[in-house]
This record gives C-alpha cells, structure tokens and sequence, in this order.
C-alpha cells in the first residue's frame, strides 16, 4: 500500500502544468519517495519534517511554474502563433461555408436581440436622471378609489397643506404640464411648458445659467406674467443672445417677461420649452385636481416614513374639507412613476431576449460539437504530427473567438441601428428621456456577451480535444459508424432545451398575437375612415369667457364645413385617447345607492355635428341639433353614452327623459337626457368603458370655459387632402391660434395600439428566431446521426428493411426530440404566461388555440427538418457503404 | 544569477548528474544549507534547459554506480553554461574582494 504522505504529494504534482509534469512528473515523485523513506527510517517526526518542506515547496511552485508557463505563450512567437490560427480558422471556416455562416447568423441575430433590447431596459430603467441625487426625487399625486381613480391629480391647498407640514422633504413643487401659444412673426406655434411652483429649481437642484430663477412673489395668485426659457428656446428662437432676460414674448395672446434661462435638464422629461409660475391659490373654491408634485426626500428619509408624514399632514384636510376620506396623498420614487407603464414591456422584452440568447448558445454548442466529433480525425491527425493538446484547444478557442468577435461586433451594430430604427419610426411610443444613446455599458454587456459564448463554444470542443489522447482518437476504428453515447445524449439533450424555450416564446407571441388581432377588431365605437382631427386651444386673454369661445368655435366648425368635399364637422372638449374632464352626477332613479361608490363621470362638451363626423352612432333618441344651441328655458339637454345608461338606469328601455345633475351644487340645473349614444373606447381599444356624457355647447354660455377643443372632419375623400384648407380656414379667423395634434382619426386610432404593436411584432420576430433555431438544431442533429449510422442503416438496408422504414426511423427520431421538448416547454410556456395577463385582452392565457397552434408548428417543424436527413439515409447504398469498410 | 541556479551549475560543471545526484551535491556543498526540494530543483532544471545553459541527456555515462539511475533523466552543463558560471564566479570574487577590504581591520579602529 503507498503511503498517504506519497499519495499526497503524488496529487499535488498533478497540479503542475502539463508539460512541466510530463517532462519530470515521475522523477519529482521519486526523489521525494526517496528522500521521505530515508527520514522515515530515522523516525516518525523527521518523515512528516520532509513531507511538510516537500509540500509546503510545491505549493509554492506550482502557481510559479504555471505563471511561467503562461509567459512563454504571451511572447511575439504567441501573437504569431494566434495569426496562423487566425488564418487557420479562416480557412476551416471557408471550406464549411454554409455551417459557419448558420452559425455566425445566429450569434449575431441573438446579440443584437441583445444589444437592442437591453440598450433600451438600461435608458427606461437604469440610466439615472439628469438631476442632482435623483434616487431622492419622489413622485406625489393623490388617489380616490371611491371615484375610482388611481391618480387625481394633486389639488393646490392640498399641497400647500403637506408643504406646511411634513417634515420629510427637502422641497415640495408642483408641475401641471402644458402647452403655449408662442406668437411668432404674426403667425403662432404650439409649444410644451409646465407651470411649477416657484421653488421647483430647489426641488430638482438646478439653476439658471442665465438671469433669475421664480421667487415667491413671482407665485402668487395674479403674480407678475414671468417666465423661465429652456435652453433649448433660448439658443433657437434668440440665437442664443445674452440679453435675453428683459425680453418680451407672446404665449397665449399675454406679453411674458423672459426672467431667466433654464439648463437642460429642465426640458424633463422631454421637449419642455417653457416654465411658468403655477400662481397657485390656496383660498380656491372648487375642488379641482389637476396637478403632479415632485419632492427631495432629507437624507436618511425613506418613502415609508415620508408617505406616513404625508398621510399625517393630510388629517386636517380630512377633519375640515374631505370628511368621507375620498382623496387621500400617494407618493413613489420619480422612476417608478415614469416607468409604470414600461414595466409589464420591459418584463416580457427582457425575458424574451434572454431566451433567445439561450436559444442561440444551444444551437452553437450543438454545431460546435457536431463540428468537433466530425474533426476528431483531423485533430487526431494534427496531433500525430505533433501538435501538442494544448496547441489544438488554442486553435479551438481562436476559432470561436473569431465568430464571438464578428457576431459581438457585427450584432451590437445591429442591435443599436435597429432599436432606433424600430422605435423611433414611431415616436410616441417612448417616454422622451429615452435616447437609446450609444452607451459604453451596453458594450460593455455586449462584449460580456461575447465572452460568455466564446467560454461557451469555445471550451466544449477544447477540452474534448485535450482530452482525446491521439492514440484514442486515431485508433478508434469506428470513426464513421456511431456518435459516442454521451456526445448524442449531450446533443439531444441542447435540442429538447432549444425545443422547450422556443416553445416558451412561440406561445408568448402567438398569444400576443392574439390579443392584438382581438383589439384591432374591437369596435372603437366611431368609423376612423375619412376623419382627419386636430385640436386648438384659445388663449385667456384674447377669449376670456364661455360666449367668446362658443362663437369662435362655431365660426370655424361653420368654416370647416364649407371645405369642398367635408360630409360633417364637428367639436369636442375631449377626442378620443386625448384629455380626461371628469365630474361627478346625480341621476333621477338611480341605480346607484347614495353613499357607495361613485364614479367620475367622463365629461364632454360636443357641438352638434360631432356626432355624424366621428360616425357616433345614437341607440336612443337623437343628438344635438343645430337649432339646440340655446339653452331650452330651465333644461339643458343631456346626451349619455350606453354605460352611463346601464349604470343608472340598468333596468329602463328608454332612458330618453330622465334628468341627471351635477353632484354637489345648487346652481347647475337639472339636465334632460335627450340621447344615447354608443360608447366610445376613449381611453385606448383594451380598457374599459367608463360612463360618460356630452353637454352642448350652450354650456359654454353660462360662462364656463372650455379653452381647448378637438375638432372632427369627415370628408369624403382622403382626409390628408384636407389638412392645408383646415390650416387656412383658422389662419383667416385668427392668425393667432395654431392648429396642433392635426392628424388622421385613424393615424389616432393606430397610435393608440402602437406599443402594443412594436410589443408584439419584436416578441413575434423572437419567435420566429426561436423557431428558425429550433429547426436548425433538429436538422443539424438529424444529419449529425444520420452521417454517423450510415454503417448501420447500410446492414438494417441489406437485411431487408424498406426505404419507408428508414425515413420513418429518422422521422420518428425527430419528432422524439420535438416531443420530449414540448412536454417541457408547454408547462414552462403556460407558467410564463403570467407575466403576460396585463397585456392579453380578450384572449386567455391558456387559450387552447395559440397552444393547438404552437404544437402544430413545432411538429410540422419536426417533420420539415426530419425531411432532407431522411432522405439522406434513405438513400443509403447498402452495397458500397458494406464495401467501404465503414 | 539566481542561487539555486548557481549551485546547480556548479555542481554541473564537476559531472554530469541526475536529479536526485544534483540534490545531494548541493547539499554537499553547501554544508547542508540548501536542499532543493523536488519541485524546485526539476522547475529550476527545466528553465536552465530553457535557457540554454544545461541540456538533458539521455544515458548515464559508462562506469556510473548507481542502481536506478538507468531511467533518470540526466543533465550536462552547456558551454554557454559554463560561460554564465565563470561570469558569475568572477562577479562574486569582484564582490568577495571588496568585501574582504571593508571587513580587514584599519589604522583607525581600535
């Protein structure tokens, strides 16, 4: 028995690198043998004295020896040796051309999948804003789940009641986006600006370049007409001039006072040209929610601490003004609000892309060994003429590295060009602060990438090389005739995985497919065709009340209907996908008890010809005539849309004659219903109808301004025809008023489901990646077996089997595969699909359609791959493959 | 030059040896202070081969005693060795001299 000192140290030699070991190996065991058997004789204690320096040396030589053995190769003679396998690889991979370039093809479809995808999840989530510390910057609104609403918006002495008492914050603002009429050279333009309390600078910790910043007095109600520019307005519109600050522009008809110049990051989160001072009112009357507020957390504060300051601040309020505890203050990190909607896309894009990447790496293993097991012969070749183990394993190596680096190179370019490409073809899609900027950390992750696959493909094949010996591989005399049991397994194996995650992803898409084709056929509840739309909004000072507003309204709805070819026109406070006014009412009969739940009811002003432009069909009674513009004595008629009707008044026929009012007031009249019409999907094809109403424009009479409407126009020929003589037409009445958001209603219509669109086509692109791989790694293993047990098929051949029999084999061995995958991978499929649910509307996760469907595509894919190998092996020749000897 | 590369030439540039001869004659020679322990003295072998400055060669020379030295690999210093050797031995008598000197007592100490 060799004693464990000698057993020991045997062990540790194994450790030396390769050619050291080899060279003196045995001798170092031997001397070492020799010497710890002579102290043994002395004694015990001198034996484990020699045993210990002996140990205690080689663990100290064996890192020297490797790092030594490491730096003969990191010399010239290396850098030429990683040329010639360079060319080598060139050559091998230009003699197997179709097989690389499936390979190289699919390395670089799944790292630009990659790249694109993540350089677009890094900006949404991860790139931090452009303000000082934004991981303090929170999000304040107000939620009031009786009304039914998540976000109100924040109410003005809401607001200034958590300013006066929470302790939490560093600085409290509030925003209300908006939009200006900029006068310019006697025509006018739409551009975007917020109002904002007058600390706002502090609250996101920027400063003007240029002039002052709002001060208190500035935000007051009627305080001074002041206002802060961008930089980006600054350098546009006064060529950047630094005598800006004094200047007077013209927004909404008012002259503004330029007080100062604002830095880029202002323009958050995208295009905000202006600001001006909220003029907030704490005194205001009516209770009127409508703004977002942004806050500096104190160091230390965390949001739950900040949200109970919060909720204390807001007693008051409750003791005082909102006794039934309807609206209560809600506050969340700045990014989790900008990405809540991101986040389900966000989810499925990451996961999708991670799959297929998966994907790609098993259908590269899978060449890559295929390829090695039909090279052993070459390689045990090489290595009879002297090529030593670790030589062929570099040359390995190089040969994926030279794929990795054309894939990693050639995929982030296409990843970075096409997410641009997909994405900003439609703009709206995104939120503005995403620029999908060539980033270094994307690189980053791409080059990750590419390390990972080249560790991947690249090690497989190496350490098979290492480990066949020469003699094993040259001697093996059945070279030609079977792939070693555990090479198949592994092959099988990366097949049924690739099966199972394209399984995962073709029922993602396929269900996502579903849904949107659900959606696109779901009745928006107007007729798009022939519609074009825009919105004007008219200035305070010019049209300050109710009167004014109407007449020029109906001047220009009088105008656009005179346009040759327009069948109707109309106007509306809201167009559909646009604004939300929501109010409360009282209806006579209700259903509703008092007390419970109360929803918001979508308001709208419409003017008589709305209706016939948007194809609004009327269920009950009729619509606004134009000869109604007038109040009728006490009764303003009312017309409701269908789930205002249900919801009052589930159990009448014809609701036409009841009265509504608005809640809480004792001047509004009660209103006569007049008509139903059919609802509308007003907030997007997927979301639920909400109960609505239409009010006449008489409304407008009683004072109330309505500053902002939509316009409608249905022509008869294409609606893009039209758009110059809509611009002229307004232009004529006041030069002043610009024409935004002009567009087709369908271009509305498409814009609403156009994320959702982008969502599914990449998803959709993934699978068919997905599928293609799939089909790639069943025909590669087919052929792989087939060129292996031609031998055999030869003997079952000559043995009377049929050519049927064996297509039938290879077939079947296919569809084995394929069915082994989806046992896997339909199970995985349905689970993932919960990440889904948000997005699938009007179709179920475990819809048996897209899963009957998916099955049927895999196994008709089975069979397509199975077909060429079949053949192949069908036309074996018994005769000449028994007298090639194998 | 390093010190077990010194003493490996030098006991080299008597004979040639083997592995386990070389261990014992540095020994020798340095009165029992250095042993070279196995994987030492065959690392260090194998960058004096490197080198250049000793090769390996293949039979033991006729008329050697020792038993199993039959399949050992042996060792011979080269001429570039022996080069090195004397270089470094004239370095070290350049070095002894000059230490001699310091270390011979002066006029001035007492």
């Amino acid at each position: 028995v060799t004693p464990l000192a000698i057993r020991s140290y045997r062990t540790l030699i194994r450790w030396l690198p390769a050619s050291v070991r080899d060279a003196y190996g045995d001798e170092m065991l031997e001397l070492f043998t020799e010497q710890w058997s002579a102290a043994r004789q002395t004694g015990r204690l001198r034996a484990m004295a020699v045993w210990g320096r002996s140990v205690w040396d080689a663990l100290r030589q064996v890192p020297r020896e490797h790092w030594l053995v490491a730096g003969r190769y990191s010399h010239e003679e290396s850098m030429h040796t990683f040329l010639s396998d360079l060319r080598f690889a060139a050559r091998s991979f230009s003699r197997q051309r179709g097989a690389t370039l499936l390979v190289l093809l699919t390395l670089t479809l799944a790292v630009a999948a990659n790249t694109g995808v993540f350089l677009l999840l890094d900006d949404l989530f991860f790139r931090p804003f452009p303000f000082r510390d934004p991981a303090s910057l929170v999000y304040l609104n107000e939620r009031a789940p009786k009304w039914n609403l998540e976000f109100t918006g924040v109410n003005f002495p809401d607001f200034d009641g958590w300013r006066k008492r929470t302790h939490s914050f560093d600085a409290l603002g509030l925003i209300a986006a908006g939009n200006f009429n900029l006068a310019v050279d006697g025509a006018a333009e739409r551009v975007q600006g917020a109002s904002v309390t007058w600390d706002l600078p502090r609250v996101l910790g920027i400063r003007p370049i240029l002039g002052r910043a709002f001060t208190a007095a500035d935000d007051r109600p009627n305080g001074p007409n002041v206002v802060m520019i961008g930089s980006g307005f600054w350098r546009t519109r006064f060529g950047g001039a630094r005598d800006v600050v004094g200047k007077t522009i013209r927004l909404d008809s008012a002259p503004f006072t330029v007080i100062g110049v604002l830095p880029d990051a202002a323009e958050f989160p995208g295009g905000v040209q202006l600001w001006t001072p909220l003029n907030g009112d704490t005194g205001q009357k009516f209770t009127s929610y409508a703004y977002e507020g942004i806050g500096r957390l104190k160091p230390g504060v965390t949001i739950e601490r900040a949200r109970a300051d919060l909720l204390a601040a807001q007693e008051p309020i409750w003791r005082e003004r909102d006794t039934a505890h309807v609206v209560s203050p809600r506050i969340m990190p700045l990014r989790e609000w900008f990405v809540a909607e991101y986040r389900t896309t966000g989810q499925v894009l990451g996961l999708g892309v991670v799959l297929v990447l998966l994907i790609a790496c098993a259908n590269v293993a899978g060449a890559m060994l295929a390829r090695t097991s039909f090279r052993k012969r070459e390689l045990a070749i090489r290595a009879a003429l002297g090529a030593s183990a670790r030589r062929i394993a570099r040359q390995m190596l190089t040969e994926s590295l030279l794929l990795a680096t054309i894939a990693g190179v050639v995929g982030t370019a296409a990843g970075w060009w096409g997410i641009r490409a997909l994405l900003f073809a439609s703009p709206d899609q995104l939120p503005p602060w995403v620029h999908l900027e060539f980033s270094w950390r994307i690189a980053g992750f791409s080059i990750g990438i590419i390390a990972i696959i080249t560790a991947l493909f690249g090690a497989g094949p190496a350490i098979d090389a290492r480990r066949q010996g020469v003699r094993a591989a040259l001697a093996a005399g059945d070279l030609r005739t079977s792939a070693s049991p555990g090479q198949r397994r592994m092959l099988s194996a990366l097949v049924v995985a690739e099966v199972a995650l394209a399984t995962v992803l073709l029922v993602s898409g396929g269900l996502l497919v579903r849904a949107y084709t659900n959606l696109k056929a779901v009745d928006p509840g107007f007729r798009a065709d022939g519609v074009a739309e825009f919105r004007l909004a008219l200035p305070q000072a010019k049209y300050d009340d109710g009167p004014k507003q109407r007449r020029l309204y109906e001047a220009l709805i009088e105008r656009l209907s005179a346009i040759p070819g327009v069948v109707a026109a109309g106007g509306v406070s809201c167009l559909p996908f646009t604004c939300h006014w929501g109010n409360f009412y009282t209806a006579e009969g209700s259903a509703l008890k008092p007390g419970g739940q109360n929803p918001v009811i979508l308001t709208r002003v419409a003017s008589p010809g709305y209706f016939a432009a948007m194809g609004i069909q009327t269920v009950h009674g009729r619509t606004y005539l134009a000869s109604e513009q007038r109040p009728l004595g006490e009764l303003f008629p009312v017309v409701v849309n269908a789930e205002f009707a249900r919801l009052h008044w589930p159990d009448a026929t014809d609701p036409v004659g009841k009265r509504i009012a608005a809640s809480g007031s004792k001047t509004n009249p009660w209103m006569t219903v007049i008509g139903v019409v059919k609802d509308v999907r007003h907030y997007g094809l997927s979301e639920p109808m909400r109960p609505g109403i239409y009010l006449p424009m008489s409304f407008l009479d009683s004072t109330q301004s309505v500053a902002s409407l939509g316009f409608a126009v249905r022509t008869s020929g294409n609606p893009v025809a039209i758009f110059p003589a809509i611009r002229s037409v307004l232009h004529e009445i006041d030069p002043e008023l610009p024409v935004y958001q002009l567009r087709t209603l369908q271009d509305a219509l498409d814009a609403s489901l156009m994320g959702r669109r982008s969502l599914m086509i990449v998803l959709a692109a993934f699978a068919a990646i997905a599928l293609t791989l799939a089909l790639g790694g069943i025909y590669a293993i087919l052929s792989y077996v087939v060129g292996r047990r031609r031998r055999e098929i030869g003997i079952r051949m000559a043995l009377g089997a049929q050519r049927g029999q064996v297509i039938r084999m290879v077939v079947m061995q296919g569809a084995g595969l394929m069915s082994a995958g989806l046992l896997i991978g339909l199970p995985l499929a349905f689970a993932s699909t919960r990440i889904l649910t948000s997005l699938l509307v009007g179709v179920s996760a475990s819809d048996p359609l897209t899963y009957v469907v998916v099955t049927g595509l895999l196994g008709l894919t089975s069979i397509v791959a199975a077909f060429a190998p079949a053949r192949r092996a069908a036309s074996v020749n018994p005769t000449s493959v028994l007298a090639d000897g194998g | 030059m390093r010190r077990h590369w010194f003493y490996i030439l030098l006991s080299l540039a008597e004979r040639d040896r083997h592995g386990s001869a070389i261990m014992r004659d540095v020994l020798a020679l340095t009165d029992d202070e250095l042993r070279l322990w196995p994987v030492t003295l065959y690392g260090s072998l194998d960058e004096l081969c490197r080198e250049g400055w000793i090769r390996a060669v293949p039979a033991p020379p006729p008329g050697e005693g020792d038993a199993d030295a039959g399949h050992k690999k042996w060792f011979r210093i080269t001429a570039a060795g022996r080069r090195a050797l004397a270089r470094e031995v004239t370095a070290l008598e350049g070095v002894v001299r000059k230490a001699q000197r310091r270390l011979a007592p002066s006029g001035e100490t007492s």
